[in-house]
């Protein structure tokens, strides 16, 4: 299904939102210029954010305690994004953002009530001529929160990826456990990428950790694929594919899932 | 279906075969060993394609082609089936993808047309229990986080899911126990059939008491020294190799 | 009782009394406060340079005055007002004392830790050392030595005056005084420092160490080094001091340039312990250096510094390889205890091809102290099969403290393969009870813990200055446990 027909499907949101109940079907937004969500106590919903046009955006995200979200930010167009999410006490967060070309996205991630947990996943790929913008800021304000985030880029022709990453941990945030992930393929020697993993840390019992990669495709990888009968640009693509693959269909819903990863496909075939 | 006449080849400038010299026929089972360093593993590699070897010298004819002018992907796509002896793992590509990839690809290669799902579901089930490989592993990324024994098996579940018309096993016995060798091997001469061909490269006799070899050939030095039928296998499992290598530096 | 001695003790340390001994009987080597043309002009009039040196320092100087002090650090600096330093005081008089039971019973405690032989530790405090250790002689023959083998290693003014077509070709050209504010203030004003060179394939026989001039020269507010180390040359050279070196100066901007020719390889190592103020925070030293070392083809240049002094430490060695199958290296134990601050790491930039890099930074924080780790590693276009390690952990000691981690890895090109890794941890309860039940104190607990955190680092220390630097971890954490 594509994925024009399947948000049809969908509720959309013009500029704001108060979820009072969990329901089934999932909210979308395309190309909103301002939106507000607020998701109540212990509601449980799935949002999904489509940038078609090259515009800015601003997105705030309150979860109330134990309120529970899934995000799915797509980017389609030069989008420029600018998401805020305040976390609840024992609120969830699972966030995926998937750049398919130029975009700049950023995201600040509020922990600022007691046990709640954020996954944020980004993904970039940026083919010649383009440029993207990844920038993932977890703020532990209080204690016994949890966080991930983990982003992958890929870069192709001459092209620009920027991945930057902020783990802040206020003064009291104690058995605070963040991770945060980076890791970078670059494909050709013209491509570039920029990768900023931080940590700044304001209280002792903490288990923070970060890591950062660049590197370039697996040859030994390649060759045991065309041994297996694939050509190159095959095996090329699949591999790409396989980098970033989990972390794109991050979708909470098979059929969201495949429409992405058509639009992946896509996208590879252009790199 | 193979000849390989007088093959050199070498990495970064050093020359590692020195003149290889062996014909494979329909139906035939070609044992390769000899001591570490010799140039077995090369000479799987040289036949598949890797780029990291430069062919200096020979020819090698396969079903009739000129094998060192075909890409990596054209001979495996002619039947030419490379077990390695390190399987490399591909982080987020699946099993069933890629092999549905690669069958699809060898059809095309063909004329055939790609296989539908089902079809190929069903026929991932039956290669599957040639050697005893729970399909769950189909599921996962290729070769990451499998065992050892795994990823041999697995080596030869995409052997039968190719079914190739020669299959070159790199060291397929290598840090296997006793149980994954006997699948393993038992997998392998179930594959076997009187229009393909095998050549298995092991340091070991043991693996040949299951795939039974019509030839023998000793590698030392990049050159065979020697070959024989299966009983050269049960003596140099005995006496070793120096009695040949003593023979052939003279 | 003893804790109120100390207390005192520590008072009487502050940068405070410093300025006292200050001003008597030495005026006539002190000019006029404040910074100007004139000002330049005259330092380098009095140390007898050549005309050439007093253009570039000017030249230097209006660069300067066109500048904003930085304020990208993770760093808390009070305002400096530039007119208020004092740019020129040397020879710089050490207080003379009599004996050495005129020493500050706290800084011989600190000596007797560190198990800093006698003499020498007259030597750093100051004590008239005529008939104990004649080091003038030991300069001697150690000068003798080198010049054997026709390795230069002697005072930057010197080698003004004595060697002005290796100055004129080296000085500058890593770090030009455009680098940034202190590395052009720096250039204008410089009082001393060491100059080394080694020659063609020359391999330096023993660690130079600028302890050897200590009293020979003392160590300025603007010091400059410059370490040249020809083709296929070798020397593994130590900075300053390993004691807490009492000094009145506030402002300390530092200008380390190390030129490493094809085949040549230089090893870099400094154990920092100045005053690092109160612990309220009170006086302390401002060290803020620009380090950085050039590495052409298949030079090798290693950076190893243990920092535990300081009020803030600001500074970031730096490799910059050229040239192909350079590599550079980064080994950094930062420690910050009390009010300290330090914002320190490293710069890798990849130009040429096959260059390696690896960088290991342990930062530790106690007290109310912030400590960062700040690094670049890129990677030019042309630098095929680039690679870089980086690790960089942070251990906190105690829950008032800071540890940050900034790194940037700007990477363009494509056979590059770059890893940067950190980690943060605390000493665990756990492991403090494990240390305590088999009778260790805590605070032994502790000094093991972090030297065992270190290791890596102190490893790459010459053995002399590793056993210090081991020592200086613990002293420098007393107080922070328990």
């Amino acid at each position: 299904m594509e994925l024009r027909d399947l948000i049809r499907e969908m509720v959309p949101v013009k500029e704001s939102l108060t979820l009072t109940a969990s329901g089934e079907r999932p909210y979308v937004a395309v190309d909103a210029a301002h939106l507000t969500v607020v998701v109540e106590a212990g509601v449980d919903a799935h949002l999904v954010v489509l940038h078609q046009e090259p515009k800015s955006a601003e997105v705030t995200i309150r979860l109330a305690e134990g309120a529970s979200l899934t995000v799915n930010e797509l980017f389609l167009a030069e989008a420029f994004a600018s998401v805020t999410v305040a976390q609840g006490a024992s609120s969830r967060l699972k966030l995926t953002a998937v750049e398919l070309g130029s975009a700049n996205a950023s995201y600040t991630i509020d922990l600022a009530g007691r046990d709640a947990e954020s996954e944020v996943n980004g993904v970039f790929l940026t083919a010649d001529g383009e440029h993207a913008r990844l920038a993932i800021r977890t703020n532990h304000l209080s204690a016994d929160c949890r966080s991930r985030s983990i982003a992958r880029g890929v870069a192709g022709g001459r092209s620009v990826g920027e991945f930057e990453g902020m783990v802040y941990v206020a003064k009291d945030a104690q058995r605070t456990d963040a991770e945060q992930q980076n890791r970078n393929l670059l494909l050709s020697d013209v491509a570039r990428i920029e990768t900023k993993p931080q940590l700044e840390i304001y209280a002792d019992d903490v288990k923070c950790s970060h890591g950062a990669t660049v590197g370039q495709m697996d040859q030994e990888a390649i060759y045991y694929m065309r041994q297996r009968g694939l050509d190159e640009p095959q095996a090329r693509r699949l591999q790409i594919a396989g980098f970033v693959g989990d972390l794109v269909l991050h979708c909470n819903e098979d059929r969201l899932c495949e429409a992405v990863s058509a639009l992946l496909e896509q996208k590879l075939s252009k790199m | 279906m193979l000849k390989v006449k007088n093959l050199h080849a070498s990495v970064e400038g050093k020359e590692i075969l020195r003149g290889i010299n062996f014909e494979v026929k329909p139906g035939e089972v070609h044992a390769i060993m000899g001591p570490n360093g010799s140039g077995k593993s090369t000479l799987a590699s040289v036949l598949a394609g890797n780029e990291k070897f430069t062919v200096t010298e020979g020819e090698v004819e396969f079903e009739g082609k000129n094998l060192l002018d075909l890409s990596i992907e054209d001979r495996a796509r002619m039947g030419l089936f490379l077990g390695f002896q390190y399987p490399v793992e591909i982080p987020g590509v699946t099993m069933a993808n890629f092999m549905k990839i690669a069958v699809n690809e060898q059809r095309k290669f063909r004329g055939e047309e790609p296989l539908t799902a089902a079809e190929y579901l069903k026929m991932m089930r039956e290669k599957a229990q040639i050697v005893e490989l729970d399909t769950k592993l189909t599921s996962r990324a290729v070769n990451e986080g499998f065992s050892g024994g795994e990823k041999k098996k697995n080596e030869i579940f995409q052997m039968a899911m190719l079914d190739p018309k020669l299959a070159i096993l790199d060291e397929t016995d290598s840090g296997l126990d006793i149980d994954a060798l006997r699948i393993v091997a038992t997998g392998v001469t179930k594959l076997h059939t009187a229009e393909n061909a095998t050549v298995v490269i092991t340091h070991y006799q043991r693996l040949l008491d299951y795939i039974v070899p019509d030839y023998v050939h000793v590698l030392y030095k990049g050159r065979i020294i020697y070959t024989g039928d299966r009983t050269l296998a049960l003596k140099l499992e005995k006496e070793g190799y120096d009695w040949l290598i003593n023979d052939s530096n003279e | 009782m003893a804790d109120k001695n100390e207390k005192e003790i520590l008072h009487d340390l502050t940068g405070e009394e410093y300025k006292y001994g200050f001003t008597t009987d030495i005026e006539t080597d002190l000019i006029e406060k404040g910074l100007s043309e004139a000002v330049v002009r005259l330092i380098s009039e009095k140390k007898g340079e050549p005309e050439w040196m007093t253009e570039k320092r000017l030249e230097a100087y209006r660069y300067w005055l066109t500048l904003e002090h930085p304020t990208w650090a993770h760093l808390e600096i009070p305002e400096i007002d530039f007119q208020d330093v004092i740019y020129y005081a040397a020879p710089k008089p050490k207080k003379q004392l009599g004996s050495m039971d005129e020493v500050d019973p706290e800084l011989k405690r600190t000596f007797d830790k560190l198990g800093i032989p006698l003499e020498e530790q007259m030597a750093l405090a100051g004590v008239a050392v005529d008939a104990v250790m004649d080091s003038v002689s030991v300069k001697t023959t150690f000068r003798e030595t080198l010049k054997e083998k026709g390795i230069i290693f002697c005072s930057i003014s010197e080698a003004i005056k004595e060697h002005p077509e290796l100055i004129k070709k080296y000085l500058g050209s890593v770090v030009p005084y455009k680098d940034n504010f202190y590395a052009a203030l720096n250039a204008a004003v410089f009082s001393d420092g060491s100059f080394c060179y080694i020659p063609k394939g020359v391999r330096c026989p023993m660690e130079l160490s600028t302890y050897f001039r200590i009293n020979a020269a003392g160590t300025g507010q603007f010091e400059r080094t410059l370490i040249v180390a020809d083709e296929g040359s070798y020397v593994s050279y130590l900075e300053g001091c390993t004691a807490p070196q009492r000094d009145e100066n506030q402002l300390h901007a530092a200008v380390v340039e190390i030129v490493v020719e094809k085949d040549a390889e230089v090893k870099y190592s400094t154990v920092q312990n100045w005053y690092p103020g109160d612990k309220e925070g009170k006086g302390g030293v401002y060290n803020f250096v620009t380090k950085r070392g050039l590495c052409r083809e298949n030079g090798r240049l290693s950076w190893t510094q243990v920092e535990t002094g300081s009020a803030i430490t600001w500074k970031y060695p730096s490799c910059v390889l050229l040239g192909d199958n350079a590599v550079g290296e980064f080994y950094s134990v930062a420690m910050t205890n009390n009010f300290q601050q330090a914002d320190t790491g490293t710069k890798m930039i990849h130009i040429g091809k096959n260059t390696r890099s690896r960088i290991v930074s342990k930062g530790i924080s106690a007290g109310q102290s912030q400590n960062a780790y700040r690094g670049l590693v890129r990677v030019n276009p042309g630098a095929d099969n680039a690679r870089n390690y980086s690790q960089c952990d942070s251990l906190l000691i105690g829950d008032r403290c800071g540890a940050h981690t900034f790194p940037v890895v700007d990477c363009r090109n494509r056979t590059a393969i770059l890893e940067h890794e950190a980690t943060t941890s605390k000493i665990s309860d756990d492991q403090l009870f494990y240390c305590n039940q088999r009778g260790l104190t805590t605070e032994d607990a502790v000094g093991l813990i972090v030297n065992g955190y270190a290791r890596e680092v102190l490893a790459k220390l010459p053995m002399e200055f590793a056993v210090e630097a081991q020592k200086l971890l613990a002293l420098q954490l007393e107080g922070s446990v328990g």
